[in-house]
């Protein structure tokens, strides 16, 4: 362990461990916005609202995959704005799904929590946000303290 | 779609993922050897690609065929982007991230074939 007066510069998301993480988020980027522009350029009209939502995902997991992979400062905080709202729509959607599963007629990647894609999805964004703290080395405390 | 052709995608993409999963577990950078096997693995599914829109252009039946394409076109990007990606980095997270390439190829194929098979909706 680095000593607590010391304060440690931020490890790269991107590397490491990371590297799996990106991959894992360049998967899902690719996975939802594909299937998002295919069902939106030919079957809107059968289920708006799931492929607008499928969208959505799509741009979040871009957004996560592209600042996980850059590291900088702007974007750790672009990271963790795009896998916070990642974790709050797979567990809303993911919620209403069960409550009322009449609003989705046709899936989306956070359906029933992503049961779909073997729960990744609902793990996905924790495991990205431990990682961005697990990265963030003192400085950032210090900084967000002073 | 559904042939020995897609079969032989499958085993081959599941045995280099296997191959490189063991890897990880011993830590040993891929060599030579899982090179090539991924290249063969890339020329099958290049040779997919061109099969299936062959395929789907002289079908007459109604599936997603926009869905149908760009699946193909995944199966045949993976790979190549993995080895891009994990080429960076020399380490266990490396050849972890060519194993994740090689076990995603054959759920991507499934996928091909479902929506081969599968009415539009």
């Amino acid at each position: 362990m680095a000593d607590p007066g010391v304060p440690t510069a931020p490890a790269p998301t991107g590397q490491g461990f990371g590297r799996v993480l990106v991959a894992v988020y360049g998967l899902f980027a690719l996975a939802a916005t594909a299937r998002s522009l295919v069902q939106i350029a030919t079957k809107f009209d059968e289920a708006p609202v799931a492929y607008l939502l499928s969208a959505f995902a799509g741009i979040v997991y871009i957004v996560a995959t592209v600042s996980l992979a850059r590291g900088d400062a702007t974007s750790r905080r672009l990271a963790t704005v795009a896998i916070s709202i990642e974790l709050g729509g797979v567990l809303v959607v993911g919620t209403t799904s069960k409550l009322a599963p009449d609003a989705f007629p046709d899936a989306t990647v956070w359906t029933g929590f992503g049961s779909g894609y073997g729960f990744v999805p609902l793990v996905l964004p924790l495991v990205g946000l431990w990682w961005l703290r697990h990265t963030r080395g003192s400085e950032g405390i210090v900084a967000t303290t002073q | 779609m559904t042939g020995p052709y897609a079969t032989a995608i499958i085993v081959v993409a599941l045995v280099l993922a296997m191959w490189a999963a063991v890897l990880v577990v011993l830590d040993r950078s891929p060599g030579r050897s899982l090179l090539i096997g991924g290249a063969i693995l890339e020329l099958l599914l290049v040779g997919f690609l061109i099969g299936g829109i062959v395929q789907m252009v002289q079908s007459d039946r109604t599936f997603a065929r926009a869905e149908f394409v760009v699946y193909l076109l995944a199966c045949a990007a993976i790979p190549p982007i993995g080895a891009v990606w994990a080429s960076a980095e020399k380490t266990r997270a490396g050849t972890a991230v060519i194993a994740l390439a090689f076990l995603i190829t054959p759920i991507m194929v499934l996928r091909v074939q479902q929506v081969w098979a599968g009415p539009v909706g």
